[in-house]
């Protein structure tokens, strides 16, 4: 057990060093160029520097997600950053269970659905509009949400899909074969102001 | 309700077909009515005057509008806000990031990518001819905008003009606008094939392959996609004719335009 931990310690302390050295390595290069008028090569440099940026930021998010969801373990194969160079920023996500009743955490940093949802999060004539037996607007940890209901048709469980704008991010939680109440309890564990704090 | 309201009105209607004189009677309502409606009309439109239509100055306050707020009668206006320093903004995200405040780091390198950026587009506009066909430039209008990083937004502008009515503007950048149509016309075989109407042709500018559209209000477009996202759109208002539109962008120096933003 011992051995396992140095091992694993190991393995972040080198993890977390290999992230500083590329992320300097990237600035000094961006530096040199700036300072010798290769403006391209320097907004290349600066890039790679964001995407490392958005890597390690996601790795943080890994870290303060929960381990488990109630019964639900982690899948930890399943966890995945993802540092895009366009306008959608990094993408993190995590997964919680079997594949056909589990749980899905996906945050996408300035996802262009982020307008989309806070038009109707924001405007009661168009939240009106959208709501039906299947939508609903609600509240989670304070932060306005949108959660949505698939029905299954042979059983009383859906799959429900709740998404959050946290400023720039969306944070969309699917949980397969579930109930509404065990959703929330769910979601309740995800500690979202922490993710908001890391991702804006 | 209804059953009064339409007793209400067969009664008065009746009164008035019976009684002799009901055309004198109806100009009197007339004017009365007109009388009294003027007089609301008035009043609203202004407050002070009294009931005969004279107006009087007791509330009226220089600047103030009708309804009490404030007139702004100038400022100094805003003050051109200089591009990011990027060295500083470079070491700043370093700072943050060693401090493992990774969203300062970001924001920090975000502006430094702006600052960058803005001046890569400085860097374009001073490489432009200062006069095209005859044209010169109008400094006043050049633009260099940069809203996010990465290419995606940001676009030089530059306009040429006679004072007249005969106008360039080449546009440099990532344009939305035409990306579709430029998409549609260099991937789409059916709508290439199609040509019985020759609004829109394909050309090449200096062996770079563009199209030329025209349309009788906007005059000629011109338009080369350089690399991956970025394109050069010259629209020509008040332009003889095709000739005249390849002529004008043949004094632009793309080869030179994409080694600046490192596009292939």
């Amino acid at each position: 057990m011992k051995k396992l931990f140095i091992y694993f310690f190991t393995i972040a302390i080198t993890f977390t060093a290999k992230a500083q050295t590329d992320f300097s390595g990237y600035l000094a290069t961006a530096k040199t160029s700036y300072t010798s008028g290769k403006l391209e090569d320097a907004h290349f440099a600066l890039q790679q520097a964001m995407q490392e940026i958005d890597m390690v930021v996601g790795k943080e998010v890994l870290k303060i997600l929960p381990q488990k969801l109630n019964a639900l373990n982690l899948n930890p194969k399943e966890d995945h950053v993802m540092a895009n160079t366009s306008f959608i920023g990094a993408t993190i996500s995590r997964s919680y269970g079997a594949d056909t009743s589990g749980a899905k955490i996906e945050i996408i940093n300035n996802s262009p659905m982020i307008t989309y949802l806070n038009s109707i999060l924001n405007m009661p004539v168009l939240g009106g509009l959208m709501r039906d037996e299947n939508n609903k607007t609600l509240k989670v940890q304070g932060y306005k949400a949108r959660l949505e209901k698939q029905p299954n048709a042979n059983n009383e469980k859906a799959t429900y899909i709740l998404n959050i704008p946290l400023n720039t991010a969306l944070v969309t939680f699917t949980v397969k074969s579930s109930t509404e109440p065990e959703v929330m309890n769910y979601i309740n564990g995800i500690p979202l102001q922490q993710i908001a704090k890391l991702v804006n | 309700m209804k059953k009064r309201t339409t007793a209400f009105a067969l009664a008065a209607t009746f009164l008035f077909m019976a009684a002799p004189g009901h055309a004198q009677l109806m100009k009197k309502l007339k004017d009365k009515v007109a009388d009294a409606t003027n007089k609301v009309i008035n009043n609203k439109i202004d407050p002070n005057s009294d009931s005969q239509g004279n107006t009087t100055n007791t509330s009226s306050q220089p600047g103030n509008t009708s309804s009490g707020k404030p007139v702004n009668k100038g400022g100094a206006g805003l003050k051109n806000t200089p591009p990011p320093d990027v060295l500083q903004q470079m070491n700043d995200a370093e700072t943050a990031n060693k401090a493992s405040n990774y969203t300062d780091a970001r924001y920090s390198l975000q502006q430094a990518l702006m600052g960058v950026e803005l001046q890569l587009g400085r860097k374009v506009l001073l490489s432009l001819p200062a006069t095209v066909n005859n044209l010169p430039k109008d400094s006043t209008q050049d633009l260099v905008s940069s809203s996010q990083w990465g290419w995606s937004n940001l676009t030089m502008q530059r306009v040429y003009k006679d004072g007249k009515d005969k106008q360039l503007t080449v546009t440099i950048g990532n344009n939305a606008l035409y990306m579709g149509f430029v998409n549609m016309y260099f991937n789409n075989s059916m709508v290439q094939a199609d040509a019985s109407q020759q609004n829109v042709k394909h050309v090449k500018v200096k062996g770079n392959k563009s199209l030329i559209q025209y349309d009788d209000s906007k005059g000629y477009t011109l338009i080369t996609p350089i690399g991956q996202t970025s394109m050069i759109v010259w629209e020509c208002i008040n332009f003889s004719d095709e000739n005249e539109v390849m002529r004008a962008a043949e004094n632009f120096d793309i080869d030179g335009i994409k080694k600046t933003l490192g596009e292939q």
